[in-house]
């Protein structure tokens, strides 16, 4: 009897191993996006001294995060208001950011990924976090984040603040 | 003649501290408290902190505050009520009183709030006020929102028209 008990529990072992192992192997869309989110939440960060090569390397990294045709708008009425359009353009606005914004922390949060059945596009809803240097206070916007499946990698076509409170 | 079974001895003081007179009731209990905390936490009370100045003098920063989630159960949102909004979740959300209602009319006028022509008494805002804005129509489904520091400018103070869907809960303490 307890031989069996033993057989059983080992079976469940082993297929809950083969689903761990699977996933690992083939994760789902909104499991690479919501890590392709951390990774540009990181990529973002500027440390205080970083050096110009280094900004360089890592604003070319943050517009790999991005389709060639990709837009971002942001909008807060009163402050700020800005289009940016191509990859091109978020490298350009990414390094001259960078050289300004030394110690800038970003955090990603409350991420909400949806999948269109295609499975060729997604949308990320999540609310952006950011420590300015010398702001006590952290800016926060919420964001809509639209991906697009472009030769096996998801890419951020588009992007844009959510306003909360209208 | 039967024989008495062995009698144990009472429980030392200590023990009956620690775990009380009976262990497995005490267990009981104990994993009766645990579930309904953990309903309370997840269901009725949020735990936040203030970060930010836009609710002075009523919260101050870094204050440790919790929200009732179940506030409106029975009754929509109240004027004067400081609420929880949420952004694209709750980790991080804005906490604003309500001044105006759906279907109302606001607007700021030397500072004040007006609500439908008539100017709104607000105790709670401290400090002086300049804000002007024209007129606007709040939804049948919206709340304004506005937090009680207006010595701020306009424009770098969080507030407007906020979802009911939004509304997390009403603040508790």
């Amino acid at each position: 009897m307890s031989g069996r008990v033993l057989r059983l529990l080992l079976l469940a072992a082993l297929v809950a191993l083969g689903v761990w192992g699977w996933r690992l192997l083939h994760p789902s869309p909104e499991h690479i996006i919501r890590k392709e989110l951390a990774e540009l939440a990181r990529t973002a960060c500027v440390p205080a001294d970083e050096a110009n090569l280094r900004k360089l390397a890592n604003a070319q990294k943050l517009a790999s995060f991005f389709t060639s045709d990709a837009e971002l708008t942001i909008d807060v009425p009163g402050r700020f208001s800005q289009t940016i359009s191509g990859r091109a353009e978020v490298q350009e606005k990414a390094l001259g950011a960078r050289s300004m914004l030394g110690g800038l922390t970003v955090e990603f949060l409350d991420v909400n990924v949806t999948v269109a059945p295609d499975a060729e596009s997604a949308t990320a809803r999540l609310t952006a976090k950011a420590n300015l240097p010398g702001d006590s206070v952290p800016q926060v916007e919420e964001l809509k984040v639209g991906f697009k499946k472009v030769e096996g990698d998801w890419l951020i076509q588009r992007a844009e603040n959510v306003k909360t409170l209208h | 003649m039967g024989t008495e079974g062995e009698v144990a001895p009472p429980p030392s003081l200590l023990q009956r501290v620690v775990i009380g007179r009976n262990p497995k009731i005490t267990a009981l209990r104990l994993a009766i408290w645990v579930v309904l905390l953990l309903i309370a936490g997840k269901f009725v009370l949020l735990r936040i902190q203030v970060e930010g100045i836009s609710m002075l003098p009523t919260l101050k920063e870094k204050g440790v505050h919790l929200v009732n989630r179940q506030a409106y159960l029975f009754h929509p949102p109240r004027r004067g009520d400081i609420v929880s909004i949420r952004l694209a979740g709750e980790h991080l959300m804005y906490l604003k009183r309500i001044i105006a209602l759906p279907g109302e009319t606001i607007a700021f006028h030397n500072g004040q709030a007006v609500i439908n022509g008539q100017v709104l008494e607000e105790p709670y805002v401290k400090g002086p006020c300049y804000w002007e804005h024209e007129p606007e129509v709040v939804g049948p489904n919206e709340y304004y929102v506005v937090g009680d520091n207006r010595t701020m400018d306009f424009y770098d103070h969080e507030q407007g028209r906020a979802e009911r869907s939004r509304i997390v809960g009403k603040l508790l303490l």
